[in-house]
């Protein structure tokens, strides 16, 4: 693990598919890949199952950052889960862009023999929202 | 499409026929009530007296869709309504809310329309019947149409079974589906192939519009929406009155979205203090996203507000945004699929990070 210097560590919330990313990330940590800590998963059995709700109340309750992941589209267990969700993400990320918070928003197909491609997402992910910088929801009173 | 030419005063008797002829059991439609405008359901046809002088009355009331939402009935009822309002009608039918054999829907030209309270107080200047260079006079002594109608790019009747429309001091009547024809040919009007499409004026209406959108205060930021919503007391009025927003039970009406005492309690000592009423950001958020492919920006939601927020700068104008990205256009055709219950297999990769 890298040594966290004080600074910003984000808090993720990662919604993953129990199939693909799961199964990913689980390979990742099996074959030792190193990433930062800040995911905090949460296993969902699909993609599909993510009412996009969770991520305006992630948002709202002070997470740094969403990260959605599923199968790749056309290897989705239940055949089509992450097809709707695709539609959905993009519409609630369309929504969030109007108002400057789809950078705190990502997802990523990731099948289970990808390990590395998860690692490198969720480095890439940690970088990105440390230049977003921390959410300002988190110390609000809504 | 298949219509004919009516003079004003014969709207009565297409009305009358309607009901007469049992094309319909029942007709919603506008009525006046003094100086205001409101809907009725009819089913004596002596009780339609006059309809010209009010259907294309400006005025908005309720939204006539959302009268009908849920009315899973057998008995056939037409519905006389503004173009937004039958838009609304037909999203309910593909979201299974309303029955799209049991109704008969007849849209009206509008050529937008003022509050309720704004149309009552200035009905003397106003009057039945405006067009456009009557709005603009009228928006030089400070009575403007609603915002929700300024950008509005649908005021022409083009969707719908029946379309009445106001050309040259006539009313051109067309029946757009079959059972639309069917029923003008019920009543007995003499059907010939007429042309209502009218592309230069819509083009005109869809450029100023656009403008008008433009123009509008923009909410680019979670800030801005708070500081937007700070009124806002959370009543969900307008969740009440919008056509499209149609679930049994809505979560901010069960214990996790509307929570009180302990799990209130709990809520304040997680994040220090929390708002109350609570979940009001949440809750517009949740449901610009649940209208966000249906909403037909009719601004309803607004002119419910009792604290009266602008909601058409929100609800309408972030829809769009979702609307554009799924080239969907809410109300246009029944057989056209709702985009979250069909995909393509290659698609939308570029709004996903």
């Amino acid at each position: 693990m890298e040594e966290v210097v004080g600074g910003f560590e984000p808090k993720i919330v990662g919604f993953t598919c129990n199939w693909c990313t799961y199964a990913g990330a689980d390979l990742a940590g099996t074959s030792r890949k190193k990433y930062p800590p800040n995911i905090r998963i949460i296993r969902l059995m699909c993609s599909g199952r993510l009412d996009p709700m969770f991520v305006l109340k992630a948002l709202l309750n002070g997470a740094d950052g969403v990260f959605i992941g599923g199968c790749h589209p056309g290897e989705c267990h239940y055949i089509k889960g992450n097809f709707y969700a695709r539609r959905r993400i993009a519409a609630l990320r369309t929504i969030l862009k109007q108002l400057g918070l789809d950078k705190r928003v990502r997802s990523e197909w990731i099948s289970a023999s990808e390990g590395d491609k998860f690692a490198r997402t969720m480095k890439d992910m940690a970088e990105e929202i440390k230049q977003v910088g921390p959410n300002p929801m988190r110390d609000k009173i809504l | 499409m298949k219509g004919t030419e009516l003079n004003y005063e014969d709207l009565e008797g297409f009305f009358q026929g309607l009901l007469d002829n049992k094309v319909i059991d029942a007709l919603i439609m506008p009525h006046r009530v003094g100086n205001k405008v409101s809907y009725m359901l009819v089913r004596d046809k002596e009780k339609v007296a006059s309809p010209e002088s009010v259907i294309f009355a400006p005025s908005f009331g309720v939204n006539a869709a959302n009268v009908v939402k849920g009315w899973m009935i057998d008995n056939k009822v037409g519905i006389v309504a503004k173009p937004c309002e039958i838009r609304a009608a037909i999203e309910l039918i593909k979201l299974k809310q309303l029955n799209e054999e049991s109704v008969l829907l007849i849209t009206v030209d509008c050529s937008g329309a003022f509050k309720n309270e704004d149309y009552a107080e200035h009905y003397a200047e106003i009057g039945n019947l405006v067009d456009s260079a009557k709005l603009k006079e009228l928006e030089g002594k400070g009575i403007s149409i609603r915002e929700a109608c300024a950008i509005c790019e649908n005021r022409l009747a083009d969707i719908g079974d029946i379309i009445i429309a106001r050309i040259n001091g006539k009313v051109g009547v067309a029946g757009l589906t079959e059972m639309g024809v069917k029923a003008l040919s019920a009543v007995g009007l003499p059907l010939e192939d007429k042309d209502l499409e009218r592309r230069e004026e819509k083009e005109r209406i869809v450029a100023e519009a656009r403008k008008r959108l433009e123009e509008l205060p923009k909410i680019d930021s979670v800030e801005a929406l708070e500081a937007f919503l700070q009124d806002c007391i959370v009543c969900k009025n307008c969740r009440d009155v919008c056509p499209v927003c149609y679930c049994k039970e809505c979560f901010f009406d069960q214990p996790l979205g509307n929570p009180v005492g302990g799990d209130l309690l709990n809520l304040a000592e997680l994040r220090g203090a929390i708002e109350v009423p609570a979940n009001q950001l949440l809750y517009h958020l949740t449901r610009v996203y649940h209208v966000c492919t249906t909403c037909v920006a009719c601004g309803a939601c607004e002119d419910a507000c009792p604290k009266s927020i602008p909601l058409t700068r929100f609800y309408p104008v972030l829809a769009q945004k979702v609307q554009e990205i799924f080239e969907y256009v809410p109300g246009k055709d029944t057989k056209e699929p709702l985009p979250f219950t069909t995909y393509e297999d290659e698609e939308l990769e570029e709004c996903l990070r």
